[in-house]
């Protein structure tokens, strides 16, 4: 090797601006992580749930005896699985074929799956041990068949709406998976969010004429009697196949039969996602999280304080039920839309948690903290300007 | 505030005693190796030149000689790459006569002198045998040990901390040099007027530390500190912090806060300059990275990289990026032509395989790392994006002209921003 050959081709150095080397962490790890999270939570309610059949057999004669027909009897993990299933290939197919066509479209095979994901586990399935009958009640978004159509909809509508075109403003504002699922389910506003049936008065040997009178949260709630609201939660969480209803605690905090398939086993979420937190260290916006758990409890317990009952019964309902448990580790932390500051992180985290008790003891909504999230991530622009601080020595 | 960790690869390098490197035979000598404007050669083709002949000089304030590291004849004064600052400079070719002649005119001091030495003349000392920061700044010493009068110096921090993933050229001075150094440091006080000594080194420096403490451990006024830096800390202002507690207001010059920071390269500089009449035409490189045999080579300047390649055996035909001055801070050159300057404190090169390729970026995922691993609290996702629209205004509103270079944005970004050099070229 003489000087005179280095001399000949200086070109074939490569030539890159400082530094020259990267961290390990890259986009496709950080996606593969979260991937990777999301399915152990898919798999451990998957399993859970394997052993329901939904609707059970007494369910269906008592539906068609109201006239409600259409169900088929599957496996609750099945039905999970196959959510699972759609919502990723939806997202991932449309990822790919916008990827393929659109010219400054990237293919994020990962991001999607990611989406696909959260899409599948924050849409509410398996009919609660006390459905009945009740005409209103928006049974069939809740098990097979009609489920599947409703989470390949939000799929496709949360890629390429909410991913993909607010992608090409160069800001995301809103979440995705929540923007999606609040569109697609928005024409049954009444029945499917605001599920007043949850309230509206039980009406004795005629069940199809009314609610399941569940105490409203705008008052006194504990867990003694028949008709107290924790009665309820146990009933709309347990296991329909168990003769008994299990015990509040039981539910909230170890397993759910109903609602949000990720926030299924609270403690599964938690231990997941505090594991993905210290994986993804300085990649997760954990403060959101922090701040977000730690306004609900407060709120709670304001809330306690001023109509009274229980302060453990409102607290577990207002951290544990599926969507809180769920949207706090995994929705609200989505970088793309929460602020970039950690002042920002704060507030949001705060203002996400005030939102989601007032939603849900004021506007009767279950899994108020959905449209809490897509308040809170308009004020992200904002919320950006507000939380600059000063450099080093300034 | 935690800083971003960044692995080092010097476990190799750092145990391999430094080597003196063969005299080239041209030695190209590049004008333009401080941080100041390009200097005017004093020899013109066909001249005669002896081993540390002063050949260029400049009438500049912020300005630092430049001397021959061979003796022969001035063959050529033509442009070369150079890589402090990137693109092509003015330089003097001497072709190696071999006789290794010396010039006498820089004359040294004994150190039972230094006493009644002063200030001035080991200033002009300094500035004569051309010495600029080695760190990688190269802002002229004799200037920088020269504050107004008004601020009174009471730090002296001896900057070992060598932060640079694969540079090993300091640690090899603080274990082989340290006689030398507390030399060199003896002159800067006397120069600043015995202000307290700080040696700031890595408790990674495992060789370096005892050797330190050995030698600094019962000198007055001298602090030994082996801590666990980051290499963000090996910034001056920051590493000020991390010893002192204050943050240097990027408006103010350290001096101002009566502290002086400086390199260990530049110190063992100032000792050989003083004691040995010795001006700067030679430095330690660390030559690492993929190459079987990671070593630290005492070159002399002016030395064409390609001379350190070929005689470490190194098949061109394998490397594929060539780094000098370390892979966080240091630039990849596009030729290994270009000539070692007094700012080449490492050559690192990388296969194909690990050559950091035109990487493509991807959109930004918000995770907003960049900012809370900036070690000087700025909002680099913020400013890069200010730059992009192009909103200069709002660059500068987010202080993109504090950014000190570190690299660490760049580094922790997983979709590959390069926010620092943006960054930096916004400045």
């Amino acid at each position: 090797m003489t000087n005179q050959s280095s001399v000949e081709k200086p070109k074939d150095l490569v030539v890159s601006p400082p530094p020259q080397i990267n961290g390990t962490m890259s986009k496709t790890r950080v996606m593969t992580y979260t991937f990777v999270a999301l399915m152990i939570i898919t798999v451990i309610t998957a399993a859970m749930w394997w052993p329901v059949m939904t609707p059970t057999e007494s369910q269906i004669t008592a539906f068609e005896k109201g006239g409600i027909t259409g169900f088929i009897a599957m496996p609750l993990g099945a039905i999970l699985l196959i959510n699972a299933l759609i919502a990723v290939g939806v997202a991932v197919l449309s990822d790919f074929i916008i990827g393929k066509t659109a010219a400054d479209s990237e293919i994020n095979t990962m991001s999607a799956a990611v989406f696909g994901l959260i899409v599948t586990l924050c849409f509410s399935i398996g009919l609660p041990g006390m459905s009945q009958a009740f005409e209103a009640m928006p049974l069939q978004t809740l098990s097979a068949p009609s489920c599947f159509i409703y989470v390949a909809l939000t799929s496709f509508i949360g890629l390429v709406v909410f991913k993909k075109l607010q992608g090409m403003t160069g800001r995301k504002y809103l979440n995705p998976a929540a923007a999606a699922k609040f569109i697609v389910l928005l024409p049954g506003l009444f029945t499917v969010f605001l599920t007043k049936q949850h309230w509206a008065a039980y009406v004795g040997d005629n069940p199809a004429s009314g609610g399941i009178g569940m105490p409203q949260l705008a008052s006194a709630i504990d867990n003694v009697g028949v008709t107290s609201f924790g009665t309820y939660l146990r009933g709309c969480y347990s296991s329909p196949m168990l003769p008994e209803p299990s015990s509040l605690e039981s539910v909230m905090l170890l397993t759910k039969f109903h609602g949000w398939p990720g926030g299924a086993s609270s403690i599964a979420v938690i231990i997941v996602g505090v594991a993905l937190i210290f994986l993804l260290r300085g990649y997760f916006k954990w403060k959101i999280t922090a701040t977000y758990f730690a306004s609900v409890a407060v709120m709670s317990l304001i809330m306690t304080g001023i109509y009274g009952g229980d302060p453990i019964v409102r607290l577990l309902f207002e951290l544990f039920i599926g969507s809180s448990i769920f949207l706090g580790f995994f929705m609200a932390t989505d970088p793309a839309t929460t602020p970039y500051t950690k002042t920002g992180q704060i507030i949001f985290g705060v203002g996400l948690g005030i939102l989601t008790v007032l939603i849900q003891t004021y506007m009767n909504f279950f899994g108020g903290a959905l449209l809490a999230l897509l308040i809170m991530n308009l004020t992200v622009p904002l919320l950006d300007r507000i939380g600059i601080h000063k450099p080093f020595g300034r | 505030m935690p800083y971003e960790h960044i692995k080092e690869v010097k476990d190799q390098a750092r145990i391999t005693p430094i080597e003196t490197f063969p005299d080239p035979k041209t030695a190209i000598v590049i004008l333009n190796q401080h941080s100041g404007k390009p200097l005017s050669p004093l020899v013109a083709v066909g001249d005669s030149v002896t081993v540390g002949q002063k050949i260029a000089d400049s009438k500049e304030r912020i300005s630092s000689p430049v001397h021959s590291p061979i003796s022969g004849e001035v063959i050529k004064i033509g442009n070369i790459y150079n890589h402090c600052i990137e693109t092509f400079s003015e330089a003097i070719y001497i072709e190696n006569d071999g006789k290794k002649t010396k010039d006498k005119s820089l004359l040294p001091i004994s150190e039972s002198e230094l006493g009644k030495t002063k200030s001035a003349d080991l200033l002009n000392i300094i500035h004569e045998a051309g010495i600029i920061g080695l760190g990688g700044a190269g802002f002229p010493t004799h200037i920088k040990l020269a504050p107004p009068a008004d601020f009174p110096i009471k730090n002296l921090v001896v900057n070992a901390t060598e932060g640079e993933p694969y540079d090993t050229a300091d640690e090899r001075l603080l274990i082989e040099k340290t006689a030398n150094l507390l030399r060199g440091v003896n002159v800067i006080k006397k120069i600043l007027g015995n202000p307290k000594v700080t040696i700031a080194t890595k408790v990674s420096k495992a060789a370096a530390v005892p050797k330190l403490q050995e030698v600094f451990g019962n000198e007055p006024d001298t602090t030994v500190v082996a801590g666990h830096f980051k290499y963000q800390q090996g910034d001056a202002s920051v590493l000020q912090k991390a010893l002192f507690g204050y943050e240097t207001p990027p408006t103010k010059r350290s001096y101002e806060m009566g502290c002086i920071v400086q390199n260990v390269a530049t110190i063992n500089a100032i000792a050989n300059a003083v004691f040995e009449g010795e001006p700067l035409i030679s430095r330690v490189v660390a030559f690492n990275g993929e190459v079987a045999q990671p070593k630290n080579l005492l070159v002399k300047i002016g030395t064409p990289i390609s001379d350190i390649f070929s005689q470490n055996n190194l098949d061109m035909t394998d490397v594929r990026q060539v780094v000098v001055g370390g892979v966080m801070m240091g630039h990849a050159i596009p030729t290994t032509e270009a000539p070692i300057t007094k700012r080449s404190s490492s050559i690192i090169s990388f296969s194909e395989s690990n050559a950091k390729k035109e990487q493509k970026q991807t959109a930004c995922i918000h995770c907003s790392k960049c900012i809370s691993a900036c070690p000087v609290k700025l909002h680099p996702i913020l400013i890069y994006n200010a730059i992009m629209k192009p909103d200069m205004e709002k660059a500068e509103k987010l202080w993109n002209k504090d950014c000190i270079g570190c690299g660490t944005c760049s580094y922790v970004c997983p979709s590959r921003i390069p926010l620092a050099s943006a960054i930096m070229a916004s400045r």
